[in-house]
């Protein structure tokens, strides 16, 4: 519990878009199934053993529990922002990390979408900076948003010369 | 490709390089031909060996024929391949480093290996530039003049003439072989150690079995009482690993010189006793050192210095030696030249508070604890119950362990450097140029997060890329971070007295 006294860092000023946690919950669910289906079909086919109920209900259990909280928590914790001199992140839901760069040292700024971010319209951006460590990647973020802000962080590095290290 | 009149010509790898890799198969194959020259049985002999000596000279010769390479006024420019062009151009102002290698047939032929160390060399190994090799004169001339056409675009550099760079050095460390005495200690000589333990589980475990059968030896051993032999055995023992790793520290550090050039002002480590190389660092490259100091070192009252260095090969861990394992005094004497700056090294050190220390003990015991506990439950299953007792010396190291980590754990920050100290068996102090950090990283774990502890991670271009602070209390971390890197963090403060958004 962190002493009042000081000051403290406050979180970044923005959220992901409201369908990331729905993207996240989909993800978590495909991925269960993807185990549940090659279980049945190892036990239908496989033969000579059978999965117990009790291991079958855990992981439903599991897998709810998970695909709900996970995606409820983390839509809470991930947060960006940007100023003109620094872009602000944090994510992560039981080991949570915020990251800070400054403008004038960032070196790509990369979108991305991946399937289940295709079809809900949402799209990644990683800004890295010189150093091997510390990409700061924002998940789920409104796919227009995305775009303006790649565009904005293009624009604001440009501005910037030299080699950023 | 513009080429301009006052462009320098191409040139070419050093003839004598032809020889390199014929000597080196004349070695390997030494023992062969010895065989063929003295049994005469050439008919018999494989034609494929011929082959395996003919191919590796036929690559040099192209790869002779094919390297060109040329410094313009901003950039080298490196040409290979005869069937597939590859022009590799990097601009001068991006060489960072340059280190010039020369194994003992360079050696004994007077050549060097010269490698380019540009900025994209740090996540990959593309992107450098080997030239394999030059003369010896020529490699240090081309060291000379990358490392004053870096240097010219950042410093004031006077009036330099083509031979200038070579001239005046300063001296700041010369090797004692007596610092011998310290590589047994050595982190590396505890890898020896290790891997010579594993492989004499492996080979001894059948060998001496088998000789003690065969010998009178056994017998003689057998009637020696186990309270001498077993003392005996491990003596000896360490006795062997000791040579080994002392031995492996005079090949490497032999000759070690770390010296600074007047003009350049550029860093220059030699060192090797067969294989030499010699690394240069340009100083705008330089972003701070570590000193390494392993628990056994340390002990000993001694440490090793490594420079953190922008655009430096990843594979050697993104640093670079500048004093070998050495008495802790030289090891900081030649780091606060290197800095300069006075204090960084021995300044004394903010703790991390009571939390931190908490958590040192936590994480040093409770996986210790695991290991007796299980062998003690076993123990009222029938096991033996003495292997769970010995097994309680491990959570007993545990607390030595954490008592040493936490005392360690500390930062403070410098005029110019954010200065960390952490670890125990591995330990290290590092120095991080506070202008060199690019970022801050600030993670929390489940326990942390409970704690109110924050690990503070600085990220670089330089050396390991990232650098940590271990255990803050949050109000520490963020001063920390706040205070070492001006306007960055301001702006996502919360004054106390002020109201958040929301």
């Amino acid at each position: 519990m962190a002493e009042t006294s000081g000051v403290t860092l406050r979180e970044p000023a923005n959220r992901v878009s409201p369908r990331a946690p729905v993207a996240w919950a989909a993800w978590a669910v495909l991925r269960f199934l993807v185990v549940a289906i090659a279980a049945a079909v190892v036990s239908t086919w496989g033969g000579g053993f059978t999965i117990p109920t009790w291991v079958r209900a855990a992981y439903l259990v599991l897998a709810l529990v998970y695909s709900v909280a996970m995606p409820a928590y983390r839509y809470q914790v991930h947060r960006w922002e940007t100023t003109e001199t620094a872009v602000y992140t944090q994510r992560g839901w039981i080991t949570r990390e915020r990251r800070i760069a400054p403008m004038s040292r960032v070196q790509t700024v990369d979108f991305d979408q991946n399937l289940i971010d295709r079809f809900f319209g949402l799209a990644r951006v990683t800004v890295t900076t010189a150093s091997a460590a510390g990409p700061l990647k924002i998940d789920g973020l409104d796919r227009d948003t995305a775009e303006t802000l790649v565009q904005e962080l293009t624009r604001r590095t440009e501005a910037d010369p030299g080699d950023a290290t | 490709m513009t080429e301009l009149a006052h462009d320098a010509a191409w040139r070419r790898l050093d003839i004598r390089m032809l020889l390199v890799h014929p000597v080196n198969e004349l070695i390997r194959f030494l023992p062969l031909l010895v065989g063929l020259f003295f049994l005469g049985s050439r008919d018999s002999s494989n034609p494929w060996h011929y082959l395996s000596v003919a191919i590796p000279i036929a690559i040099g010769l192209m790869r002779f024929a094919t390297t060109r390479f040329r410094i313009t006024g901003v950039q080298i420019e490196l040409r290979r391949g005869l069937f597939s062009r590859n022009v590799l151009t990097t601009p001068l102002d991006r060489v960072r480093t340059v280190e010039l290698t020369a194994k003992p047939i360079h050696r004994i032929l007077g050549l060097e290996r010269v490698e380019i160390g540009t900025g994209s060399a740090s996540r990959s190994g593309e992107g450098r530039v080997v030239l394999d090799a030059l003369g010896a004169d020529e490699a240090k001339r081309l060291r000379a003049e990358l490392l004053r056409a870096g240097a010219a675009d950042s410093v004031d550099a006077p009036g330099t003439g083509p031979h200038l760079a070579t001239q005046s050095d300063t001296v700041l460390l010369r090797f004692d072989p007596a610092w011998a005495r310290f590589a047994p200690l050595t982190t590396s000589g505890l890898v020896i150690v290790l891997a010579a333990l594993a492989a004499s589980g492996q080979f001894l475990g059948n060998a001496i079995p088998a000789l003690l059968h065969r010998t009178d030896v056994g017998h003689h051993l057998r009637s020696l009482p186990l309270v001498v032999t077993v003392p005996a055995g491990l003596i000896s023992f360490l006795v062997v690993i000791s040579v080994l790793a002392i031995a492996g520290y005079l090949l490497a550090n032999w000759g070690f010189t770390l010296s600074r050039d007047a003009v350049g002002s550029a860093f220059h480590v030699r060192r090797g006793a067969l294989t030499t190389r010699q690394t240069s660092i340009d100083p705008e490259r330089l972003r701070g050192v570590e000193i390494h100091e392993p628990l056994g070192l340390r002990l000993a009252g001694a440490g090793r210095l490594t420079a953190i260095v922008t655009g430096f090969k990843k594979n050697a861990q993104g640093s670079t030696p500048m004093v070998p394992a050495a008495p802790v005094g030289v090891v900081i004497g030649v780091g606060e030249q290197v800095l300069a700056e006075n204090g960084p090294l021995y300044t004394g050190l903010v703790g991390h508070g009571p939390r931190a220390t908490r958590r040192r003990y936590i994480r040093a015991i409770v996986p210790t604890a695991l290991v007796p506990a299980v062998l003690l439950l076993a123990a009222l299953g029938g096991a033996p119950l003495w292997v769970g007792l010995v097994a309680l010396l491990l959570p007993a190291a545990g607390v030595l362990l954490a008592r040493d980590r936490a005392a360690r754990l500390g930062h403070a920050l410098t005029p110019a450097y954010v200065v960390v100290r952490w670890g125990s068996l591995r330990g290290r102090r590092d120095a991080l140029q506070r202008t060199g950090i690019i970022g801050w990283n600030l993670r929390q774990s489940w326990f942390q997060r409970r704690a109110g502890l924050v690990s503070l991670t600085a990220t670089t271009a330089a050396g390991r890329q990232s650098y940590e602070v271990l255990d803050l209390p949050e109000p520490m971390a963020i001063a920390l971070a706040a205070a070492a890197v001006p306007s960055l963090v301001d702006q996502f403060l919360v004054r106390p007295g002020v109201r958040s958004i929301s």
